[in-house]
């Protein structure tokens, strides 16, 4: 297999003129090292080797000139963590409270095991989940046979009850391909033929699309009908009714909340530095907050699951981060579009590995254009670039033309956390005893959330064998009251009852202190500014928290009896005031006394 | 729901409401209710702790609280209703307002006419469009202003500020002042756009420096800012290669402009003009639905808030007529266009049937441009010319013109500006 590896990355231009290292393990793991050019060079033979029919997957030691990924050396913070004796002792920790980590967390609530699940961030849904734009996918796109396959397709059918019991939106619009080249129409009317005869089940590559209920095929008449602002004349359309709509931190947190409500217990501000592994088996992980004793550990770490695994000697595959950049429009387009809208047949989407992008909406009314898909070399590099703005607007502008860029209210860039397989890796580690590997959940890893979830309790069961039903499990989260989608008789009613509700903090999206506080004082209580914002909309209007910002701060600060210079707007050092300006303030090379007068 | 009957509300507390709500009542309406959404009346002046307000009011230079409190003792004295910390929810044509607060609840307010003084917003960084990550420690210079002057904190130790306009040539001093280093000033444009007093008494005075046509291409940090990239640009604002220069730094003020807040008047369908972002007028400040006026810096960002109250009184004595029944709307108004040189003129439209003897006409000329002449004409017709040293976009101009001069079946008024 070596051999054939070599010869596949000699063969390709771009990468023939360097020294590229190949080793393969007897599990069929190859391992890549040696210095290219660029960085996209290094994601390219990654996705190359990929390709080789028998690899299982690959780790990719490779480098790009100037590029450093400096190894973080955790041995001292392990050490001190280790000897300061906290510890605890669970059945499973989950590393990672994104919306898989959470997922999780709700599904083995479901049974008679104590799990703790730890995130490093100072909230839920703080890294890839906050950044996603909420599609529900339908399942058309993913490549049959494959994991995303299978747990899409179950996944966009479970959040139906998801959004009932956990008391989130969830609508239903549908996702319109639309189509103006002949050539494509041609396609997709073939589709339709293999669809409806069953013929599809005959071609390997349809096998998944024969799977997906729902799919309508349009006329030029009936897209124009169903998206007047579409823009020129397209041929016809290709609907796929069962893609959905969601906020995705609002599920993260709903799962979260449930789960806690259910007995789970969630450490936030709890950084997993080390695996603790004895006799081939995981006996818990060691954190900056101490140390946690479990029998099972589940790594659902996002861009660091690939760190985990390696923490536990198991390691097997990279995580190649995957920046995908998001504009959102002011809501004065609400309405505008009904159904997120692309373009079919998008040439750059097949190059960067995406289903493609377009034209989104947001169950709250937001018109969203993206994602990009950059390769970078950095897990932390949310930065948002000309170019990334170029290509969103672009995107958007495909769709609609009508729709200004002077209209974006803001933009922001997430991870994805893609390995070079380009699928799920959801499986019980093959070294480790008690070790569970969810990694490389990239799209659509929100839509197969509650599916890889059930996966997971599966392989949960395989590793402990039999999990008890938790007979106390209770699958309804109440959901607090959002003022502005109240009627005005309603809205009265409610502040009747609780004149915090009467009091408006955030003005362009309309939050109330009400909600504000009942944010506060959650199962999963918000501490930061931008945690009150994920769970309640404050500040995520036009203004970007202009006038919203300073009040928010001071009822957290008053909430949870802090001076508001300790309060943050992500956790951390995210401070947003320096000092108290009464009190004598330290400058660098000497200091300023203030006198009160 | 509460329901309430008024012949004037006011939706907005600050300077151009005050002034619309006081010359109402002055002017016969029984019944006005302020509407505030903040804890106390005056807007954004109550944050506005520095000088230089009201020269042309009050030949003073007041503080902008100082400012305020002058409207706010009389809107007491004349017994005008005001209800604070209560938001306007919804308007409809039929000039009804949905209010709350949490002491009334939802209030359904009938009123006879409204007037609609709602303000301006800051630009964020996102119509600007920074490049980079979304760390604390970027902040719009009003929400500085107020951490700094109403709170009490400092939002860092070293600043830059971005835009030259009026609120960050004024932040710049305030927070030197206050012990916070400020490392510059950067304006994209290539000439300033805050008035030219402040930029001597904030800047100049302070050794701060100003850097034209350079801006703010680069955000770094991840969850605390630690610095920004600036860089000169070309005369598209485009960044040029190789002046790109990294300043540490822990607060970045953007002072990028001012948008008229007009969410409220658009649920209402009113015509809007899109160069100055607000509601089309005409001489009584009256948007064009019947009853509905706008004043202040709802209608167009003005640079002295003189101006505002100025608008606010014609709103109010328009809204006092409407509801008496004294302004004819029957007759065709007759359009103010801005000519050569005018970026954008308000109002818009005059029905010179209502109108007073003079009616000021404000304007913003489109370039800096010295030793000029303001003609009105009208159909053509020159009826007005006065010369002026200097005019300069950041600073708004008003003409009288004379009622006389402006013939019955006129059909357009043109202000222009032409150098010499």
């Amino acid at each position: 297999m070596k051999n054939k590896i070599m010869k596949v990355i000699q063969e390709n231009k771009s990468l023939s003129g360097y020294k590229i290292g190949v080793s393969v393990s007897s599990e069929q793991i190859v391992t890549l090292t040696g210095q290219v050019d660029e960085w996209q060079q290094v994601v390219d033979c990654g996705h190359l080797v990929a390709r080789v029919k028998g690899v299982r997957n690959i780790v990719n030691d490779m480098t790009a000139k100037g590029i450093v990924i400096p190894k973080r050396d955790r041995s001292k913070e392990i050490q001190r963590a280790i000897e300061n004796g906290k510890e605890t002792t669970c059945d499973i920790v989950v590393i990672g409270a994104g919306v898989i980590g959470c997922a999780i967390a709700r599904e083995l609530a479901k049974y008679q095991v104590s799990t703790i699940v730890v995130e490093k961030n100072s909230d839920v849904a703080e890294e890839a989940t906050k950044a996603n734009n909420g599609n529900i996918h339908p399942g058309v796109l993913a490549k049959p046979g494959t994991l995303k396959a299978k747990l899409n397709l179950k996944g966009n059918q479970m959040y139906t009850q998801l959004s009932k019991d956990l008391n989130f939106e969830l609508q239903r619009p549908g996702s319109l391909n639309v189509i103006y080249k002949k050539s494509e129409w041609r396609k997709m009317k073939a589709l339709e033929v293999m669809k409806k005869t069953g013929l599809g089940h005959l071609v390997p590559q349809m096998r998944q699309v024969m799977k997906v209920p729902g799919l309508k095929w349009l006329t030029s008449q009936e897209v124009k009908q169903m998206e007047p602002h579409l823009k020129g004349n397209p041929i016809g359309g290709f609907w796929m009714t069962t893609m959905g709509l969601v906020e995705p931190y609002e599920v993260c947190i709903a799962l979260a909340e449930n789960a806690v409500e259910n007995g789970t217990e969630f450490r936030l501000n709890t950084e997993v530095l080390d695996v603790l592994v004895e006799n081939g088996r995981t006996v818990g992980v060691v954190t900056n907050q101490g140390v946690i004793r479990s029998e099972i550990v589940i790594n659902a770490a996002g861009v660091y699951t690939d760190t985990i695994a390696e923490m536990a000697g198991d390691r097997f595959f990279t995580i190649h981060p995957r920046r995908g950049a998001i504009a959102i429009i002011d809501k004065s387009r609400k309405g505008f579009l009904k159904t997120p809208a692309g373009i079919r047949g998008g040439k750059e989407a097949k190059k960067n590995n995406t289903k493609g992008g377009g034209a989104s909406v947001t169950p709250e009314g937001n018109l969203l254009w993206g994602p990009t898909a950059v390769e970078i070399p950095w897990k932390e590099d949310k930065s948002v670039e000309a170019s990334d703005l170029d290509y969103i607007t672009k995107l958007g502008m495909s769709v609609t033309n009508e729709v200004k860029r002077s209209e974006i209210i803001t933009f922001f860039a997430g991870i994805r956390a893609a390995d070079y397989m380009e699928d799920f890796i959801i499986e019980r580690s093959r070294k480790v005893g008690g070790l569970i590997h969810v990694a490389g959940i990239q799209s659509p890893g929100l839509a197969s959330a509650p599916a890889i979830a059930e996966m997971v309790a599966g392989l949960v069961n395989q590793e402990r064998g039999g999990l008890m039903d938790n007979p106390n499990f209770n699958p309804i989260r109440k959901a607090k009251p959002q003022f502005r989608h109240l009627s005005h008789q309603e809205q009265d009613q409610l502040i009747q009852k609780n004149a915090k509700y009467g009091n408006i903090i955030c003005r362009c999206e309309l939050i109330t202190e009400g909600e504000i506080l009942d944010a506060i004082h959650s199962t999963i209580p918000a501490t930061t500014v931008d945690a009150v914002k994920r769970r309640t909309r404050s500040g995520m209007g036009r203004c970007q928290g202009g006038f919203c910002g300073p009040r928010v701060l001071e009822i957290l600060a008053r909430e949870l009896e802090k001076e508001p210079t300790e309060i943050t707007l992500k956790g951390n050092e995210s401070y947003i005031l320096k000092a108290d300006s009464r009190q004598p303030i330290v400058v660098e090379g000497g200091s300023h006394e203030r006198i009160e007068c | 729901m509460k329901e309430l009957s008024v012949d004037v509300a006011v939706i907005g507390g600050g300077p151009a409401g005050l002034a619309a709500a006081i010359e109402a009542k002055d002017q016969g309406a029984d019944h006005v209710i302020i509407l505030e959404r903040d804890v106390e009346l005056g807007g954004i002046l109550q944050q506005c702790i520095h000088d230089g307000f009201g020269l042309h009011r009050f030949g003073k230079r007041l503080s902008g609280c100082g400012y305020a409190h002058h409207f706010i003792e009389s809107v007491a004295e004349k017994a005008i209703d005001v209800k604070l910390k209560t938001i306007v929810l919804e308007i409809t044509d039929q000039k009804i307002i949905y209010a709350m607060n949490e002491v009334d609840g939802m209030m359904k307010i009938t009123c006879g006419a409204m007037i609609l003084a709602m303000g301006c917003r800051e630009r964020t960084r996102s119509q600007v469009f920074i490049w980079g990550t979304r760390p604390s420690g970027v902040l719009t210079a009003g929400t500085v202003q107020r951490y700094i002057n109403m709170e009490g904190y400092l939002p860092g130790q070293k600043a830059v500020i971005l835009g030259s306009g009026d609120i960050g040539l004024i932040m710049a001093r305030r927070m030197t002042l206050e012990g916070i280093e400020v490392e510059g000033v950067y304006e994209v444009m290539e000439s300033p756009g805050g008035l030219t007093r402040n930029i001597s008494q904030c800047l100049k005075d302070f050794q701060i420096p100003m850097h034209l046509a350079t801006t703010v291409v680069r955000i770094h940090g991840n969850k605390k800012l630690e610095g920004v990239t600036v860089a000169q640009v070309d005369e598209n604002r485009q960044p040029i290669q190789g002046t790109q220069r990294f300043i540490p730094c822990d607060l970045l003020v953007l002072a990028v402009g001012l948008i008229p807040e007009n969410e409220l008047s658009r649920q209402l369908e009113v015509e809007m003009d899109s160069r100055t972002k607000g509601p089309i007028v005409d001489e009584h400040f009256m948007t064009s639905i019947p009853g509905v006026f706008a004043a202040g810096n709802v209608v167009t960002v003005f640079d002295l808030v003189d101006y505002v109250s100025l608008t606010g009184e014609i709103a109010g004595r328009g809204a006092a007529k409407f509801i008496q029944g004294k302004l004819n709307l029957q007759m065709p108004a007759k359009d103010v266009l801005p000519g050569d040189s005018v970026n954008f003129v308000v109002p818009q439209r005059i029905r010179t049937v209502n109108a007073e003897d003079s009616i000021p006409i404000y304007f913003r000329v489109k370039k800096e441009m010295r030793k000029v002449e303001v003609t009105a004409t009208v159909d053509g017709q020159v009826c007005m010319r006065k010369k002026h040293a200097i005019a300069l976009p950041p600073e708004m101009m008003v003409e009288t013109i004379q009622l006389e001069k402006i013939h019955e079946d006129a059909r357009e008024l043109r202000v222009s500006v032409k150098v010499g």
